[in-house]
């Protein structure tokens, strides 16, 4: 049970900070539209724009790792992994976690603690333009992003033993999906029955599953409408 | 201690490791870590001293400063707030109205709304079960073909994957080093012409054989008209517009007719269905206007008289574009949204060679390039034809504009209008290189924004924007000429109607909440997806080519000694079957990179190349068995419906795409032409 809690725990620090750094997205689209405004209608461009860009770029994807990590986010070649038995992914992912994750990620922080120091010390500036803004806090994001994924990277090894013991994977806590925009969008339709529309809200999950399987639904779960 | 055998090692290695399923972003780090670890190892050295750590360092800080993955969360959060946005069944709705004379109707506005919403949004599963539900039933019930109808969303909702803005050709050119620009603009063309062919194979099957799609009856595709608009009717062939003006001036004609709602004809209702009406003539005047705009006067016209080479090339295949857009549209351009077939067709052939990317010039600034920037030869014979002739058919349309007619054209001015208004705009800035593609695709998450919130709140988003646009207008003031007062205004109404409304509103509007939420924490997610892999495949192929695998390749390949056509061959056949199991994200970041450094010795452009790509993957996602999109729709559609009857109606259009790949082959020029012609070479 506490194996359990721990996992919670770090989940719950990965979505954290992870929906937190998300949000500078708006930050990026209205720092990008403004100086649009302002470079092409008031002729007073600002200099700094491009570092700026850059650092809610790169902020937003590092930092954003851990919790694409931890809602199973991460792009995988799944054709052979998904017909496995659930022991038989646990297994292969606890290898896979140990041989190529760890090793990995450790360099990264590793090397990212060194650069960041260094970065750091001599109170680094950017050099894009004449007299750039500091980007000492910048670089400092690889280790800390790295250490986040490293962090969630524990949870997931925790994941896997925990399946390897009971033979089902553990439940990921409910995130928005793709799919979620089927729901969004019957939700406001006019032009389609109630009834098709409440079969596809309730399948499109399941619809989903079955196709990354190359399968159709189970005809006997579906609902006709 | 870097040596070949390692380099091999590797190669076999990564697709074994790939396959085993774990995140590939995390294989690639670690794989790359590894090997790296004993390519830089030296003896004598401390271990913690080795230069692999500097070089994933290096890379990892690479990614997060590329301003071309830069424009990669801008684009995919734009996607994501429309999708949420635009009511996708009431576009299907009122595109199938405005095409209801055509034969199969349903299957060409289907694929037409699956290109149209995969141009913002590039989801395939959620547009081909959207487009199962919403269109499917209905197709099916009026008796169409079920191979028909199931190749109709299948085709169109792997479409999006590749008109522009597509993030998959972002990150094609974040790889191969070419301009995102160029990219878009080389695969405009073979996008639609795609698009097309998708569309004279149906329309074409309908022809031939009437039986797999018949006629609608009648009920089901007349629009009632309100009791008052009837009223204004004229003559015989009920025109509106006369009436409707008449009733303007006088309100007193309209006494003791009740509007839908049951309130009272008042002014408002009058003037809002003459606004409706004005709506195409706004768009027409308006593209030409910018048409205008660009070659006149942003393209400063230093040497009007010059006639190189290139303007003749314009003059001729200006009628390219033109024509296509009339035989996509058969007898009735005016009454899909005119607007956008016209933009097509007007901005496309008229804008002379553009420098890509004038960063630092402001707006209505003659540029001083006279080299660059000069009138086509026959800009002036073009223009004035084009706009006497779009002056005819709107003419033409407004003479004939029955109240039913103005029905359907509100349902289009609400519902297709402003993503289409958006979307040219995006692309546009792009591809005049007005703005940076990061710029546009900024500007593009506003107007997605915008739309959005009037979705939610016309009214109030109405009088925001009204205010703005007048801030904007004094702001804009001390610069003076006229484009730069429009472009302000415009800006300043959509940052005052995005901001303020959704801000007041925020807090009591759940539905705005949910969108936003939703659409900021994805693209947090595939941001993430797409550029660790980024990160990770940075340092895998820093270390394969420090073992020299990359070098061992391109001297296997060329001890084949292929023809290009040979070399494109077995790359495009390679990359096909990598389609069937996996998603483009991994095909593009990981084994592109291998065949882009050959492209040079076999003399292939690399833009060309990337277009045929994203070609290519079309048809290896409409390949059966393998598809994903095909058992989608068989789990929205009714129990009758096999899988193999999907298939049986996937495979012409995996055939197509494939002739399409031939062609682009043989004609180069219809993939580099646009690009050629837009930014010289």
């Amino acid at each position: 049970m506490n194996a359990q809690r721990l996992v919670q725990a770090i989940d719950r620090v990965s979505y954290w900070s992870g929906k937190a750094f998300a949000w500078l997205i708006v930050a990026l689209t209205f720092v990008v539209s403004i100086e649009v405004f302002k470079r092409y209608i008031l002729n007073a461009p600002t200099a700094w724009m491009f570092d700026l860009n850059n650092m809610l770029y790169g902020t937003l994807f590092m930092m954003t790792g851990a919790y694409t990590l931890a809602a199973a986010g991460h792009v995988r070649a799944d054709f052979v992994y998904i017909y496995l038995r659930p022991r038989a992914q646990a297994a292969l992912d606890l290898a896979l976690y140990f041989l190529f994750f760890i090793p990995g990620i450790l360099g990264l922080i590793y090397a990212g603690y060194d650069y960041a120091a260094l970065s750091w010390r001599i109170g680094e500036h950017s050099t894009v333009t004449a007299e750039g803004p500091p980007i000492y806090h910048f670089k400092s994001v690889i280790p800390i992003a790295g250490a986040l994924v490293m962090l969630q990277g524990l949870a997931e090894i925790v994941r896997c033993v925990e399946c390897l013991r009971t033979g089902v994977w553990p439940e990921r806590p409910r995130d928005v999906e793709e799919i979620d925009v089927v729901d969004t969008q019957l939700a406001q339709s006019e032009f389609v029955d109630e009834e098709s529309r409440r079969a596809a809200v309730a399948s499109a999950h399941a619809i989903e599953e079955a196709a990354r399987h190359r399968s159709a639904v189970d005809e006997s779960e579906r609902k006709e409408p | 201690m870097s040596d070949p055998a390692l380099g091999l090692t590797m190669l076999g290695l990564i697709v074994v490791a790939i396959m085993m399923g774990f995140p590939t972003a995390f294989t690639l780090m670690g794989l790359g870590m590894g090997f790296g670890y004993l390519a830089f190892w030296a003896p004598g050295q401390h271990w913690y001293n080795n230069q692999i750590f500097d070089l994933i360092v290096q890379r990892t800080y690479g990614v997060m400063t590329n301003d071309v993955l830069l424009s990669v969360p801008l684009f995919v959060f734009m996607g994501y707030i429309f999708e949420r946005a635009a009511l996708i069944d009431r576009m299907f709705f009122s595109v199938q109205l405005a095409f209801r004379r055509l034969p199969a109707s349903l299957a060409v506005t289907t694929l037409l709304v699956c290109a149209f919403w995969g141009i913002a949004s590039g989801i395939v599963g959620a547009v081909v079960i959207l487009m199962g539900v919403i269109a499917m039933r209905p197709m099916l019930n009026a008796g169409y073909d079920v191979r028909l109808a199931s190749g109709a969303i299948t085709a169109g909702g792997t479409l999006g994957i590749l008109i522009p803005p597509s993030i998959m050709l972002i990150v094609y050119a974040a790889v191969a080093g070419q301009s995102i620009v160029k990219l878009y603009a080389a695969a405009m063309l073979p996008g639609f012409f795609l698009t097309f062919l998708y569309l004279v194979y149906i329309l074409g099957w309908a022809i031939l054989n009437p039986k797999i799609a018949p006629k609608l009856p009648p009920d089901k595709y007349h629009l009632a008209v309100p009791e008052w608009l009837q009223r204004l009717e004229r003559g015989r062939s009920r025109r509106v517009i006369g009436g409707l003006i008449a009733a303007a001036l006088r309100p007193s004609l309209l006494r003791g007719a009740d509007a839908p709602d049951g309130r009272r004809i008042g002014y408002g209702l009058i003037l809002k269905n003459l606004l409706t009406a004005v709506v195409p003539l706004a768009l027409v005047v308006t593209t030409f206007g910018t048409a205008w705009w660009y070659v006149v006067i942003y393209n400063a016209p230093a040497a009007v008289t010059a006639a190189s080479v290139s303007t003749t090339q314009t003059a001729s295949v200006s009628a390219e574009p033109a024509g296509s857009s009339t035989l996509a549209e058969p007898d009735k351009p005016q009454e899909l949204g005119t607007p956008e077939s016209v933009t097509e067709t007007a901005e496309a052939p008229q804008s002379a060679d553009a420098p890509p990317q004038r960063m630092g010039s402001p707006l209505a600034e003659p540029t001083g390039e006279s080299a660059m920037g000069h009138i086509p030869e026959h800009f002036y014979a073009w223009f004035w034809g084009l706009a006497v002739l779009s002056a005819l058919l709107l003419g033409l349309y407004y003479w004939r504009m029955d109240g039913e007619q103005l029905e359907i054209l509100r349902e289009l001015v609400v519902s297709v209008v402003p993503l289409g208004v958006l979307t040219v705009v995006v692309l546009a800035v792009i591809l005049f290189g007005i703005t940076t593609a990061t710029e546009s695709a900024a500007i593009g998450a506003l107007g997605a924004l915008f739309l959005a919130v009037m979705a939610k709140y016309p009214r109030q988003v109405c009088w925001w924007s009204l205010a703005g646009a007048l801030v904007g207008l004094v702001l804009g003031l001390g610069r003076g000429d006229f484009m730069t007062l429009f472009v302000s205004a415009s800006l300043g109404g959509v940052f005052a109607g995005t901001l303020v409304p959704g801000l007041l509103n925020f807090r009591t509007s759940p539905a705005l909440r949910k969108n936003l939420n939703e659409s900021v924490f994805l693209t947090a997610k595939t941001t993430a997806m797409v550029c660790w892999l980024f990160v990770g495949s940075a340092l895998f192929s820093g270390v394969f080519a420090l073992h020299g695998g990359q070098s061992l390749i391109e001297r296997w390949v060329r001890s084949m000694d292929l023809s290009p056509v040979g070399f494109l061959i077995m790359s495009q056949l390679i990359i096909f079957l990598l389609g069937w199991p996996l998603e483009w994200t991994e095909i593009i970041i990981i084994f592109c990179p291998i065949f882009i450094p050959m492209l040079d010795h076999f003399k292939v452009d690399p833009i060309l190349f990337g277009t045929m790509v994203a070609v290519n993957l079309q048809a290896a996602f409409l390949s059966p068995p393998v598809a994903m999109s095909a058992f989608y729709l068989k789990g929205v559609s009714p129990k009758h419906v096999t899988l193999n009857q999907i298939f049986a109606g996937m495979m012409p259009y995996m055939l197509i795409v494939i002739l399409c790949l031939v062609f682009m082959y043989i004609w180069p020029g219809m993939t580099l032409w646009l690009p050629e012609f837009l930014y010289g070479n």
